[in-house]
């Protein structure tokens, strides 16, 4: 490859804290005008780091060495230098675009004002420019309204359309897919190739592996700061070479094996709603369903976000209340019945130590303090962890304590509301693995929401899909 | 990696903080050792001797003497006695009414949260100083009025910040958690609701300190907070106002330790603003 076709070349990078501590690593890259380069890790690998380091956004105390070059000009990481090349050369897709885009002007104006102030066209030349490509985007019609009227999918393709049309030569985009289901994720990777105009390079950094595939091009893969496989995105994810590489593919929720075994014991019922409905407003989340599990049994429900699968499982645990239906639970106490929150930190008070809530819990209800340690190395958790506030230990850590506390109580049944959807894809499977693994030893029901289907397929008994304004001979087993 | 370098940042500011709390917090202990020692210490503050008038800072007094001759570093150690002693405890008082009453707004919502706002707003709808003053014309000169006025119209703050705090904190997953776990509404207020607000109602308290201290001044300025012979120090600076041409150094005693009193609480109030937001 000849030296001006080079969009992007990174030499020998390193990002270090002012402490001394090597947060990115000898990373180097080379990224040719029109092509597409995706960096894959989990958090932690210095991806966001070496993204922050081509934008020259590092934050203070921060410091990078080795040279970085965009478009033929010398940056090396410095805001100073890198900043004279955002808009027109460099441009950064919004993660959110509905906190990027201003609620003040319409998205039309906003999306027309890139094309006039970073790829300096006329006024009226740069209205024709957005129009037409919100049409290939399919949201000309947005083009007069307001950010309050249009939905977070069309906010997304109004962010895109925006950036895309500075005409920068090289576009990054950190975690475009977060927190998206399946099909919302192939609709971004759709997008993002749509956006890219032939001259434009697109260098994508990600932890989801499907959205590398779907981009194709270049893929790069990192770990602990440092780059451990590269090479094409096809050939990579066909044969990965490094062991990590290997490790992350089969941590995927489509290559895992089946985490249940057959329930043996006669289904005898813990918890069941019949008939239930519930609405907000105009807007039927479910009418007439009727929902049971048997003692043991791991229920997954999947479907896309705001169908109303975590209303459904708070109102199983009388959190929230239904319109009509009845809920009837097997004799079992109260406090037997619980809830995995989807974000770890959320079961835990932030100033109280680990320990100490799980000693609040054993004195409450006078539970055996002696079962903590087995329960710790069942969920594979040392000791020293109980020593540290919340916010001092990982997500996975975190939610295997929370697990811990539930099991403690001897729990009949647990609504688990996407356990795993923050944490790394290695961790997600791991707790997986261990939380079917507990339900099982300990005979406890699990409603388990994922948004993910065959994450749901893979860690259930039966698979319930949910979709909007759900009746109840929609739901198959 | 942002935790490290956010860290990296913030160490010298912390450093110049601390050098400044222990400034002001110097300040404010010299003060309250004033305000304390001259209860046995020093000469009497209503003893007058009319032939020792408008006496300049001496061995024998130290700050001089005022118009009828008594000694003033006597009579600014019951006027800081009274002035600290007053604001303490009516800020003391409105912040346990303010955050208990916006605790249970918070808690119980519908009409109780509908009533302690009602009040809240209406105790807002009159200017504080002229709470305090209609609350002191009711009994002139005496204590007990001025410290209702006092704590009647700096309980709103403390409501105000608290029950929305509260509210959000019990509406949080945390506590739907904790509650679903069996605890009950004393583990909920101990660990979910209150550890949110101490560092802020603190903060808001030595705000509130500073304007109760302020807010006492003023009133013994216009004639209507403590009465004569008792010392106070915006009465103090009326009395010292029309010898301000012999004897500047009565005026200025007062003046000096109101603005060092005032000022160091707010820069207690700020440190901790500062830590908090660290």
């Amino acid at each position: 490859m000849s030296a001006p076709d080079l969009l992007l070349e990174v030499q020998d990078l390193s990002v270090r804290t002012s402490q001394g501590a090597v947060l990115l690593q000898g990373a180097a890259l080379q990224l040719a005008r029109g092509q597409r380069l995706t960096i894959v890790g989990e958090s932690g690998a210095g991806k966001s780091i070496l993204a922050q380091a081509l934008m020259g956004t590092l934050p203070e105390g921060l410091t990078a060495s080795g040279s970085v070059r965009i478009a033929g000009r010398a940056t090396n990481g410095q805001l100073s230098l890198t900043q004279p090349l955002w808009g027109h050369t460099l441009a950064m897709l919004p993660q959110e675009p509905w906190s990027a885009l201003s609620p003040l002007m319409r998205v039309g104006t906003q999306v027309a004002e890139s094309a006039h102030y970073a790829a300096r066209l006329p006024w009226l030349r740069a209205r024709e420019a957005a129009l037409s490509r919100m049409g290939q985007l399919g949201v000309a019609h947005a083009a007069q309204q307001w950010l309050h009227q249009i939905s977070g999918g069309m906010a997304q393709r109004v962010g895109i359309a925006a950036s895309g049309l500075g005409g920068a030569a090289l576009l990054l985009a950190d975690e475009p897919t977060k927190g998206l289901d399946d099909a919302s994720r192939s609709q971004v990777a759709t997008l993002l190739a749509q956006m890219q105009s032939a001259d434009q390079s697109l260098l994508t950094i990600t932890h989801d592996l499907d959205l590398a595939a779907q981009l194709g091009g270049q893929l790069l893969v990192m770990q602990g700061g440092q780059v451990v496989e590269s090479g094409l995105a096809e050939d990579v994810l066909r044969a990965p070479k490094h062991a990590y590489t290997q490790a992350l593919m089969a941590a995927q929720p489509k290559n895992w094996q089946p985490l249940v075994s057959p329930l043996t014991h006669s289904s005898q019922p813990v918890i069941a709603g019949s008939g239930l409905r519930k609405a907000y407003g105009e807007r039927v989340l479910f009418d007439a369903l009727d929902i049971e599990l048997a003692r043991g049994e791991i229920v997954a429900i999947s479907g896309p976000s705001g169908c109303g699968k975590t209303t459904l499982g708070n109102i199983l645990l009388g959190i929230s209340k239904a319109d009509t239906g009845t809920i009837t639970r097997s004799g079992a106490a109260s406090h037997t019945f619980q809830k995995l929150y989807q974000d770890p930190p959320a079961a835990f008070a932030p100033q109280r130590k680990l320990g100490a809530a799980l000693q609040d819990a054993v004195a409450l209800h006078k539970v055996d303090a002696a079962r903590i340690e087995p329960l710790l190395n069942e969920l594979r958790l040392h000791t020293g962890l109980l020593d540290r506030l919340p916010s001092q230990v990982s997500g996975g850590e975190l939610q295997r304590i929370a697990l811990l506390r539930l099991l403690l109580l001897s729990p009949a049944f647990i609504f688990a509301d996407e356990p795993t959807s923050r944490l790394d894809v290695i961790t997600q499977h791991d707790t997986m693995k261990l939380l079917t693994r507990s339900a099982q030893q300990h005979d406890c029901a699990i409603l388990l929401v994922s948004h993910d289907a065959h994450l749901a397929q893979a860690s259930s008994h039966r698979h319930l899909s949910m979709g909007f304004a759900m009746q109840a001979d929609t739901i198959q087993a | 990696m942002k935790n490290i370098a956010l860290h990296a940042d913030h160490t010298p500011a912390s450093n110049r903080f601390g050098l400044k709390i222990s400034i002001s917090g110097l300040l404010l202990l010299i003060l309250a050792c004033l305000a304390i020692l001259s209860i046995w210490w020093g000469a009497d503050p209503h003893a007058q001797a009319l032939s020792n008038t408008l006496h300049a800072p001496s061995i024998a007094h130290w700050l001089g003497t005022d118009h009828l001759g008594r000694d003033q570093l006597a009579r600014l150690g019951q006027a800081l006695r009274i002035s600290l002693g007053l604001a303490l405890a009516s800020s003391a008082l409105a912040v346990v009414l303010g955050a208990g009453l916006g605790l249970l707004a918070a808690w119980r919502s519908g009409w109780v949260e509908r009533a302690c706002s009602l009040a809240a707003d209406a105790v807002c709808a009159i200017p504080a100083l002229l709470w305090v003053l209609l609350i002191a014309a009711l009994a002139p000169g005496e204590k007990w009025a001025l410290y209702s006025g006092l704590v009647l119209t700096a309980w709103v703050e403390f409501y105000r910040y608290v029950r929305p705090v509260a509210r959000g904190a019990l509406l949080g997953e945390p506590v739907q958690a904790s509650r679903l776990l069996g605890f009950g509404p004393r583990y909920v207020l101990r660990w979910h609701v209150l550890p949110p607000l101490i560092g802020s109602l603190l903060k808001l308290w030595s705000y509130a300190l500073a304007n109760a201290v302020l807010a006492l001044a003023a009133l013994g300025f216009v004639g209507i907070g403590i009465r004569p012979p008792t010392a106070e120090l915006g009465l103090m600076m009326t009395e010292a106002l029309p010898y301000y041409e012999e004897a500047p150094w009565l005026l200025g005693a007062p003046v000096v330790a109101l603005l060092i009193a005032v000022m160091a609480l707010q820069a207690v109030a700020q440190r901790w603003a500062d830590g908090e937001s660290q």
